[in-house]
């Protein structure tokens, strides 16, 4: 290791740390989850790292949803400030971390448009943090004014999104759906992210391999279950709709699941060692795909905590922090919802899916 | 030049009808800096009587404005109005609506004359390499065995749709590509046309077909679509004629929105910044003195029913009141470092003229050489001639190269040094490289006259704020002073015995001031009149009091201390001309032209590179070392309302 690379990663990977050592301890994720209703879970939820992004709001506007925004808030301001403090090639792949939700902001304002929703219905569900995106709060505004999406497309001219989006508008128009082009997004978003960490060398291309490429993993292996489960796709569609590349799921794996072959067998061969044996996905295709869902989602959380254990002068602690950041974010998304739905305390369990970080598990 | 302009506060009470005109006049007279209290919820009445629903309606309007005009191709340009009324928003927002509208239909007539040109070069492209194919179109569009699918794909898309067909006999002919995107052509068996769609489809293949108007061989239908093109081309070329003859209306039209509904915004904005009564408002501002009667007669003008009021300074008005400061020309280059630092409070001195006088003593001391010093000079002459355009905006920095420029032409005479060289010109006070200890005790010297000023400032600032305890007992007022100078008295009486005094006269006043300084706040409590004399327990204050008066020692003694560096940089000026006729010397002994070409480049490098240094060096001892002695920088910066930023 040069020591350019100790002096790049020095800064950072102290910010890494730190912001590691803010996510929520499993004292507070068992408060959490035991209190009574939203009410309870938001006071909760004022006591913790969250409270400065929370007490920007009136409580009174306080709403399931709006807590939702003002939680991404403080994930933006991580993506941020680490992006800022990393170097490229490591600062190009955060970027294209990061405009996962700038893509997920388009598909809702596109669902928005298609939808008839107005700007005030669409607003908080969008992610906020636009520093780094091309397509601004102010565009996405522009575009919900368009009376359709063809027109609302033309705002996105000259972004990056414009001509896959453009070249998918006549199969939007043909079939009505907005499928085509939510695809025509995700496969550009995975195509870019590859060729981001293509593009790191060394240790960085080796962590950024270890803790994305099991992402990219389980979206597209779950995307090609649900194909052809539930859409009943062709061979042929299944395979153009998902990614010839991955870490553990390759080519070979998705074109088996494509041709038909036995889902369970494809995946017990990708992943041996995952305890799925009860699963079936033939017979009880929702569970199976869950359980297969929350496994591939706690061995990512699980190699993102090795990281913090090991060498730290690399992309990979940055990359492992934000990764748990978004699984702490979907897990209080969850809960917020299932507090407000006033589940089960059982119920909730089987939906929130908290993984303590080792470090945390030793303090407690 | 040394204090502020005299600033008095005003109050208007402006009823409901007349607050926006009220607000015009304000912005018009550019004298007027508002004070942002509570704000409309502030008031007793906490309706905001729909201003903020006018300041989001115009906000909306200002960024559909702004869209237009990018979608146009149209920049903001320079404000096209000096004075604007506040616009009607329904109005405003119809005639945006108007202009969207009709920018609507040129962008859709242009957007479908272009696809249309885009779909003929496809059509070119697809049929190009059929050229040579006598056979007829119609017969390959009803093929019996044979499915043949032209279009165009992503090219990210190409391998993955290889892949898909694998089991399938297929042939990928790929024609043409772009950045995006390929022309391609998919043939196969005519019984797989199903699973060739498809895939085809799922590949984002998008299907070019061919319209049946163009009939015959590919290559006579080629010549058709080349006259279509060409039709096409030219009806594109109408469309931009016709919306250039509009472009100039519209232009001027869209300028002209977009600077009221700004206007408009921001008076908005500042009407809900206004103190809100029941039928009235109150308008609290800040406006120089001078100003006030033509701002009364103005605001009388505007309407009979606008009370205006000239207040009474309170105490807590102090940290509010805007600053002007009034400078000369020549010393904007030195209010820019001082407003850099910071403003001055309203009571406090305006440091500019001290900083004009040091900064380039500090500077010539340290840089003191005639010829390097007159480049400087000349350098400083030029900006501020504004004779080069790309530096025009550099003017007022010139006059700070200019001062520095001369001074160190005059520290140049002291030192005896002509563009490095000490040989042509006889020192007429020091040489630096030869009597370094002197040079250094020198600057110390002037190290200790600069504290010593920045501490009378301090007192006169002491005095200006009326704060008596500070003036006599403060670091930085009489005690401080009296304890520095009898602390430079003993050091310079027990080891260098170059003063007529007696050490124990400065021991005395050590003690003496040492003391004054521990009891200071007590002291300073006494003298005005306030109580308690000490907050909090007796034993604790005067234990923080004495380690106090440790960091005060220490922090006197370092800020001197500091000064030697421009004695250090004066040798090291010296030593660095003095290498660079070293290397002169080494390139070309007999001194021809390589001499004299290192002696040239030497002289730059030094002014480019240690001038920079001794900037920073002289930037650094002003702002540590003399303003923290009695400047603030807390000061609030007089921004007059107006309703057209400057800067737009």
């Amino acid at each position: 290791m040069g020591a350019s690379t100790v002096s790049a990663y020095a800064q950072l990977q102290v910010q890494a740390r730190v912001q590691y050592s803010r996510l929520l301890t499993p004292q507070r994720l068992q408060e959490l989850m035991q209190v009574e209703n939203f009410a309870a879970l938001l006071s909760s939820l004022l006591d913790t790292a969250y409270a400065p992004y929370l007490e920007k709001v009136d409580r009174s506007l306080l709403t399931p949803r709006r807590v939702v925004y003002q939680l991404r808030c403080r994930l933006a301001a991580s993506y941020e400030k680490l992006i800022k403090f990393t170097p490229d090639p490591g600062h190009q792949l955060l970027m294209q971390l990061w405009s996962l939700y700038e893509v997920d902001n388009l598909k809702a304002t596109l669902r928005g448009i298609e939808h008839q929703s107005s700007w005030e219905q669409v607003l908080y569900l969008l992610s906020p943090g636009e520093k780094y995106w091309t397509v601004t709060f102010d565009k996405l505004q522009d575009m919900m004014r368009s009376d359709d999406i063809a027109t609302a497309l033309e705002v996105l001219r000259g972004t990056l999104y414009y001509e896959p989006l453009a070249h998918a508008l006549n199969r939007y128009q043909d079939e009505e759906s907005l499928f085509p082009l939510e695809a025509a997004l995700d496969l550009d978003y995975y195509r870019e992210l590859w060729k981001s960490m293509q593009q790191l060398t060394g240790n960085d291309r080796q962590q950024a391999l270890r803790l994305i490429g099991p992402v990219i993993d389980k979206d597209n292996l779950l995307g090609a279950i649900r194909y052809r489960i539930y859409h009943r796709m062709s061979t042929q569609e299944i395979i153009n709709y998902t990614l010839p590349f991955g870490y553990r799921v390759q080519d070979a794996h998705i074109r088996a699941i494509a041709a038909g072959e036995d889902i369970g067998a494809v995946v017990r061969g990708i992943y041996p060692r995952l305890l799925l044996a009860a699963v079936d996905f033939e017979a009880a295709p929702g569970l199976a795909l869950r359980a297969l869902e929350v496994e591939l989602n706690r061995q990512i959380v699980r190699r993102c905590r090795i990281v913090f254990r090991g060498a730290p002068f690399h992309i990979g602690l940055p990359v492992a922090y934000l990764l748990l950041h978004e699984h702490e974010i979907e897990n209080l998304t969850a809960l917020i919802e299932a507090k407000d739905s006033r589940l089960p305390l059982e119920m909730i369990k089987s939906v929130v899916d908290f993984m303590p970080l080792d470090s945390q598990l030793e303090r407690s | 030049m040394l204090q502020s302009q005299t600033m008095s506060k005003v109050e208007l009470v402006a009823p409901e009808e007349d607050v926006i005109r009220a607000t015009e006049t304000l912005a018009v007279s550019g004298v007027f800096h508002p004070v942002h209290g509570e704000g409309i919820a502030g008031g007793e009445d906490t309706t905001d009587n729909g201003w903020r629903e006018w300041a989001a309606g115009f906000a909306d309007l200002e960024r559909r404005i702004l869209a237009l005009m990018e979608s146009l191709g149209v920049a903001a340009g320079a404000p096209s109005v000096k004075a604007p009324h506040l616009i009607n928003l329904a109005v405003a927002k119809l005639d945006v609506q108007h202009l969207e509208n009709e920018a609507q239909v040129y962008l859709r007539q242009l957007r479908k004359a272009q696809q249309h040109l885009k779909d003929l070069d496809q059509y070119i492209t697809q049929l190009e390499p059929l050229a040579g194919l006598d056979v007829d179109l119609g017969r390959l569009r009803n093929l019996q065995h044979v499915f043949v699918l032209p279009g165009t794909m992503p090219l990210d898309n190409l391998e993955r749709l290889r892949t898909s067909l694998e089991h399938t006999p297929f042939e990928l002919i790929i024609l043409d590509r772009a950045d995006y995107l390929a022309s391609v052509l998919l043939f196969g068996a005519q019984q797989d046309a199903v699973i060739l769609e498809r895939a085809a489809r799922s590949a984002y293949l998008h299907p070019v077909h061919i319209p049946a108007e163009y009939r015959g061989t590919p290559a006579q239908a080629l010549k058709s679509i080349s006259v279509g093109r060409g039709r096409t081309w030219r009806h594109i070329v109408e469309i931009q004629d016709k919306n250039e003859q509009l472009q100039e209306a519209r232009v001027k039209h869209l300028r002209y929105l977009l600077w009221r509904v700004r206007a408009s915004r921001k008076m908005v904005e500042t009407i809900i910044g206004y103190e809100h009564l029941r039928y009235t408002y109150v308008i609290t501002g800040w406006v120089p003195t001078a100003e006030l009667p033509a701002l009364k007669k103005a605001v009388r003008k505007t309407s009979e029913n606008v009370v205006f009021e000239i207040k009474e300074l309170a105490q807590e008005d102090a940290a509010e009141i805007p600053v002007i400061m009034s400078n000369p020309a020549m010393l904007k280059g030195f209010q820019g470092l001082v407003t850099n630092y910071g403003y001055p409070s309203y009571e406090e001195l305006d440091p500019t003229l001290l900083l004009a006088l040091t900064f380039p003593l500090f500077f010539g001391i340290m840089f003191g050489d005639v010829g390097q010093g007159l480049l400087l000079a000349l350098l400083g002459g030029l900006l501020i001639s504004r004779k080069i355009r790309s530096l025009r905006g550099m003017a007022e920095l010139g006059w700070v190269i200019l001062a520095c420029g001369l001074s160190a032409i005059c520290f140049g005479f002291l030192y005896g040094s002509l563009f490095g060289s000490e040989e042509i010109l006889t020192a007429l006070w020091i040489e630096p490289l030869k009597e370094t200890s002197d040079i250094l005790m020198a600057t110390i010297g002037i190290g200790i006259v600069v504290l010593s000023g920045g501490m009378f400032a301090n007192m006169v600032n002491a005095v200006r704020n009326r704060q008596w305890g500070g003036l006599l007992f403060g670091h930085h007022g009489l005690a401080g002073l009296l304890f520095y100078w009898s602390m430079i008295g003993l050091a310079a009486t027990s080891f260098a015995n170059v003063l007529p005094l007696s050490p124990v006269w400065f021991g005395g006043g050590l003690g003496l001031s040492a003391l004054l300084l521990i009891a200071a706040e007590p002291l300073g409590q006494l003298v005005e009149s306030r109580q308690p004399l000490i907050e909090g327990a007796a034993g604790a204050y005067f234990v923080q009091a004495t380690f106090e008066l440790f960091e005060v020692v220490i922090g006197l003694f370092s800020n001197t201390l500091s000064y030697v560096r421009m004695g250090a940089f004066a040798v090291a000026h010296g030593a660095l001309s003095l290498v660079i006729f070293i290397l002169a010397g080494m390139v070309s002994p007999g001194q021809g032209i390589g001499y004299w070409l290192v002696v040239v480049l030497g002289n730059l490098f030094i002014i480019g590179f240690e001038g920079m240094i001794v900037g920073i060096q002289t930037m650094r001892l002003a702002y540590y070392e003399f303003f923290s002695k009695f400047f603030s920088g807390s000061g609030v910066r007089f921004q007059p309302l107006t309703l057209i930023p400057p800067d737009k």
